[in-house]
């Protein structure tokens, strides 16, 4: 116990003391999920800890999780805290993107230093196994002739299922403001509304469908990320004749104010974190696809999302 | 029941709910009307709906409330005393101000001896320190042996 | 007959000596921590569910099933004992259960949830067992229209826990209504009541209000009763079990709340707290003398306990079958199932047949161990009425600052605690009932979606709330309801309140 206290006194000091110099990886890292412990940035910010700590490259990683408003409570929460502050750092995503924008949030993504994306999942675009439509161009045919008759289960308004489906009327010629969208919260419900029946068709994240569709009760019509995935047997939206390209990723971000070489620092443990036999294990058994894009170019990257969002929730009419 | 003619006494604090209500009901009915106008849905029944249909109720409500508290028809309130209420309020303030920075243990001792005194036990420093002690007792239980997230303070850091 | 080849199977496992100790282990940990106000199951099963790991599979599923049920059933105890619920499924336990434990009958209180949980799990996991491929159709049949019609149902029958005054009951229930309204509104995603507060964006917690009006209210206005409520709490009069007549009212609410529970838990859009509304105005409806409720019915302790318990046993119907899940502690539950390797879903039965069969078997271990552990432990339980107040009552606002800062570590949900347990004196003060406001919080929001859901796929047509026949039946039912005193008084024979005269001593 002694021992405990001990180092993480010392931890604490280290890391405190020597932050401002150009030394390798952190001792120690404090890492902020703004979400409640389960969903997909709780479980992003522990498989950075669980590998971080085992592979020794930061020997102590904690996770503190600050739900609220698609992350932007916890984001607003870490802009100010952590001002300067080297060894903290905060997960976020696509759906937090969308969130900030639609919710007027007054902290942006601008107020924290992005470092990388780190995992990319793609939706999937089901119907039931019953259902007259067989191919993605059944789908958009129905969507064609009478949008208001399509009705699509999927998750929060103004979310990346949303954003899609928005997308997708738009590039197929559907005005997307007409689009029959019914949000449902948490994965489990909208999944018992297409099964039920109860709707047309239903898009969310490809792993909540996969049991369903390997069960043959689902027919997966086709997978919104721009390449196939490996152990899923759909063509992507492009292949299907609609040039629409959606990911739902999650990216690493680190305090405001910090030095370049502070942030060079930060990116080259991140990057050697990405390269490890742990990490790659990781995202294998929880079906993440491997998005790693770092510094400026990521930068530039967030960047047209941000813009690119906003046209569209100004399209799907969420934002005005 | 009292009858209609017994007590024609104005209930004044009942007839502040009255009021309360009615500013509730206005509350809602400003802050729907201020709503953007959002996703044009197939509903027809859009996100204002159902506020303005509650806020309705609410006036509805107040008016009612407004006539029990006229007629008196409040179920009598025997006395109470308010020394225990503001200690027991105070205790949470206080705890709200201490939590962010003094941890967990020193904040939620102040709710347990404040309690405590509201209930007429003392001396306050005695409770004051049980109450800190059975807090750092559960900190310790939660935070270090199920992993709860609690705030930690200057005391919780010791271990 | 493989079924019970396999759940024969999963006995035997279950009752090897160190598979039992693991499951006393759990019942034990559930128990304990579920029993403290403010920390309901959600929580109890996320803080203990990483101490299964450590188990080899069989251990850690017996010990998991043990924190479920104990954890489900532990949240009675405070309910009963210091109208401190600790989550909002053992609201209505209250209403009934803590005036039975205020004369001094707390020891049948606790008895009868303690074996309504146990007949109702056991049923109920039986239910699991041999029904839920068909369980589950029918839950997955239910839309957007029925479930709106199931709303409608339980706001009919809410009118059961309004206490004297339909003026002051109406009030507390569009009180709730409002708190519900705050927030993102899901299907447009405008923030309604929110006032440019991100903090509000997710709505208000239901723990929070309901720990808030219950545990702090419940304090503040006792501390300020000085020795008016010094005198009401008596911890032991007459049997500390349950008399012959006890029983005797006890197991029809038994098997009604598990009827009404069980699928009422495996609706993906159900939830524990619908099964035991609809429990409570069932009992108050069938009672033969209604007006002991309010003031101490047995039947409104039994049934509601029944049905929370059953409907925990309802929430596994779609997680094991489809994978779904469908509250809180089924999506925590769903992880911890994914780190033994095990993925629920429509394969599962087929894949992995053992361990499912072992999950089942160890429920009903859990459920047996349950009842042995608590039903001796009652004696214990109700001296905690004998706790000097100054302590217990600390204690109580302890443990409620805990839960809430263990479940959202915020400021402003702490302020929320204190800002509603101020409501909670109030009303309290101006004898307003206080679980309306429960209902209407969680109940507005559901109907709401539901209705806009329906009308969304629909597009427009109100039809689609009458186009089943499963909606027509509630909406029917909840018709009756309101309207049910009338009608009851009608229909109902000549001398029928007889045999209950002498019943209270």
């Amino acid at each position: 116990m002694l021992h405990r206290i001990r180092d993480s006194v010392l931890g604490v000091l280290v890391a405190s003391t020597f932050a401002t110099m150009a030394a390798a990886a952190p001792s120690q890292l404090s890492i902020m999920a703004p979400a409640a412990p389960g969903g997909g940035y709780d479980q992003t910010a522990r498989s950075i800890q669980s590998v971080l700590q085992e592979s020794k490259t930061v020997p102590n990683v904690q996770v503190t999780n600050v739900p609220g408003a698609g992350g932007a409570v916890g984001l607003a929460q870490f802009a100010n805290n952590a001002k300067g502050d080297a060894t903290q750092l905060i997960v976020g995503g696509y759906v937090m993107v969308g969130a900030l924008i639609a919710n007027k949030s007054p902290v942006t993504l601008d107020n924290v230093t992005p470092l990388a994306r780190l995992t990319g999942e793609s939706d999937a675009i089901v119907v039931p196994v019953n259902s007259p439509l067989k191919t993605m161009e059944d789908l958009v045919k129905a969507l064609k002739a009478d949008p208001g008759k399509v009705s699509w289960a999927g998750g929060s308004a103004g979310g990346v299922d949303h954003i899609a489906v928005g997308l997708i009327a738009k590039k197929v010629g559907v005005d997307p403001t007409k689009i029959n969208y019914v949000p449902y919260s948490g994965g489990g419900e909208a999944l018992a509304a297409i099964l039920g029946g109860q709707v047309t068709a239903g898009i969310s994240g490809v792993s909540e469908f996969e049991g369903q569709v390997a069960a043959g009760k689902l027919r997966l019509l086709a997978i919104t990320g721009g390449k196939r995935l490996p152990n899923v047997n759909a063509p992507t939206l492009k292949e299907s004749g609609v040039d629409v390209e959606v990911e739902n990723w999650r990216m690493v971000a680190a305090a405001p104010g910090i030095t370049a070489a502070q942030k060079a620092d930060l990116l080259s443990t991140i990057e050697t974190m990405v390269k490890s036999e742990g990490w790659k294990k990781i995202l294998t058994s929880k079906n993440w696809a491997d998005s790693y894009l770092a510094g400026d170019a990521f930068a530039t990257y967030l960047k047209n999302q941000t813009a690119d969002t906003t046209q569209v929730l100004k399209d799907i009419g969420v934002l005005k | 029941m009292t009858s209609l003619q017994s007590e024609r006494r104005l209930d004044r604090a009942a007839f502040g709910i009255a009021v309360a209500l009615a500013a509730v009901a206005i509350v809602i009915a400003v802050d729907t009307y201020n709503l953007p106008e959002g996703i044009a849905s197939y509903a027809r029944v859009g996100p204002r709906a159902f506020p303005y249909a509650i806020a309705a109720a609410m006036a509805v409500l107040a008016i009612a409330t407004a006539i029990a508290a006229w007629r008196g028809k409040f179920p009598e309130r025997p006395k109470d005393e308010y020394g225990p209420f503001y200690w027991i309020v105070g205790g949470l303030l206080v705890q709200l101000a201490l939590i962010g920075w003094a941890g967990f243990a020193i904040a939620t001792g102040a709710v347990f001896a404040a309690t405590a005194r509201a209930f007429g036990r003392g001396p306050l420093w005695m409770t004051y320190l049980i109450g800190v002690g059975i807090s750092l007792a559960i900190w310790l239980a939660f935070a270090k042996g199920l992993s709860l997230v609690l705030p930690a303070g200057p005391l919780e850091r010791m271990f | 007959m493989e079924t019970f080849q396999f759940l024969a199977q999963g006995l035997s496992v279950a009752l090897q000596l160190d598979n039992l100790l693991f499951g006393l282990v759990g019942v034990t940990l559930g128990t304990a921590v579920g029993v403290l106000p403010g920390i309901g199951p959600a929580l109890t099963v996320a803080l203990l569910l990483p101490i299964t790991f450590k188990l080899d599979p069989a251990g850690s599923l017996i010990m998991f099933a043990g924190i479920y049920y104990g954890s489900m059933y532990g949240g009675s105890t405070t309910s009963i004992l210091l109208n401190a619920p600790g989550e909002s499924a053992s609201v209505v336990t209250a209403l009934e259960g803590n005036k039975m434990a205020r004369v001094g009958r707390g020891g049948p209180a606790l008895a009868t949830a303690a074996i309504g949980s146990f007949v109702a799990g056991t049923i109920a996991t039986i239910g699991l067992a041999l029904l839920a491929p068909w369980v589950v159709e029918f839950a997955l049949a239910m839309g957007p229209g029925e479930y709106f019609a199931l709303m409608v149902l339980a706001f009919a029958t809410v009118s059961a826990a309004f206490g004297d005054s339909t003026l002051r009951g109406l009030t507390a229930l569009f009180l709730g209504l409002t708190l519900g309204l705050v927030g993102i509104d899901l299907q447009s995603g405008q923030a309604r009541l929110s006032f440019g507060m991100p903090d509000l964006f997710d709505g208000i917690e239901v723990t929070t209000v309901a720990v808030a009006l219950f545990a702090v209210g419940e304090t503040l206005f006792i501390a300020c009763g000085g020795d008016r409520t010094q005198e009401t709490i008596t911890p032991v009069k007459g049997s500390l079990w349950m008399s012959r007549e006890d029983w005797k009212r006890s197991w029809k609410p038994w098997l009604r709340g598990t009827i009404i529970g069980f699928p009422i838990g495996a609706m993906p859009a159900g939830g524990a707290e619908i099964g035991t509304f609809l429990s409570y105005a069932t009992e108050k409806q069938l009672a033969k003398n209604p007006e002991e409720f309010g003031h101490g019915a047995i039947e409104g302790v039994a049934g509601p306990e029944a049905a929370n318990n059953a409907s925990a046993a309802g929430t596994l119907v779609p997680l094991l079958t489809l994978g779904l899940p469908t509250s809180a502690t089924a999506a925590i539950m769903l992880a911890g199932f994914q780190q033994y390797g095990l993925q629920p879903g429509p394969l599962l039965f087929v894949n992995r047949p053992e361990l499912v069969w072992g999950l089942i078997a160890s429920l009903f271990i859990a459920n047996i161990m349950l009842l042995v552990l608590n039903l001796p432990l009652i004696g214990l339980w109700v001296r905690v009425l004998a706790i000097p107040r100054p302590w217990l009552y600390g204690g109580i606002l302890t443990f409620a600052t805990l839960g809430t800062l263990g479940a959202n570590p915020s400021l402003v949900e702490l302020g929320m605690l204190l800002l509603f347990g101020l409501m909670g004196y109030g009303l309290r003060r101006f004898g307003y009932p206080i679980a309306p406001v429960v209902v209407g919080l969680i109940l507005g929001p559901l109907a709401e979606q539901q209705l806009r859901r329906a009308l969304s796929i629909s597009q427009g047509d109100p039809m689609i709330l009458f186009g089943s026949p499963m909606a027509v039946i509630m909406l029917s039912i909840a018709l009756i309801a309101t309207f049910g005193p009338l009608l009851w008084r009608l229909f109902k024979p000549e001398g029928a309140p007889s045999s209950l005269a002498g019943n209270e001593d």
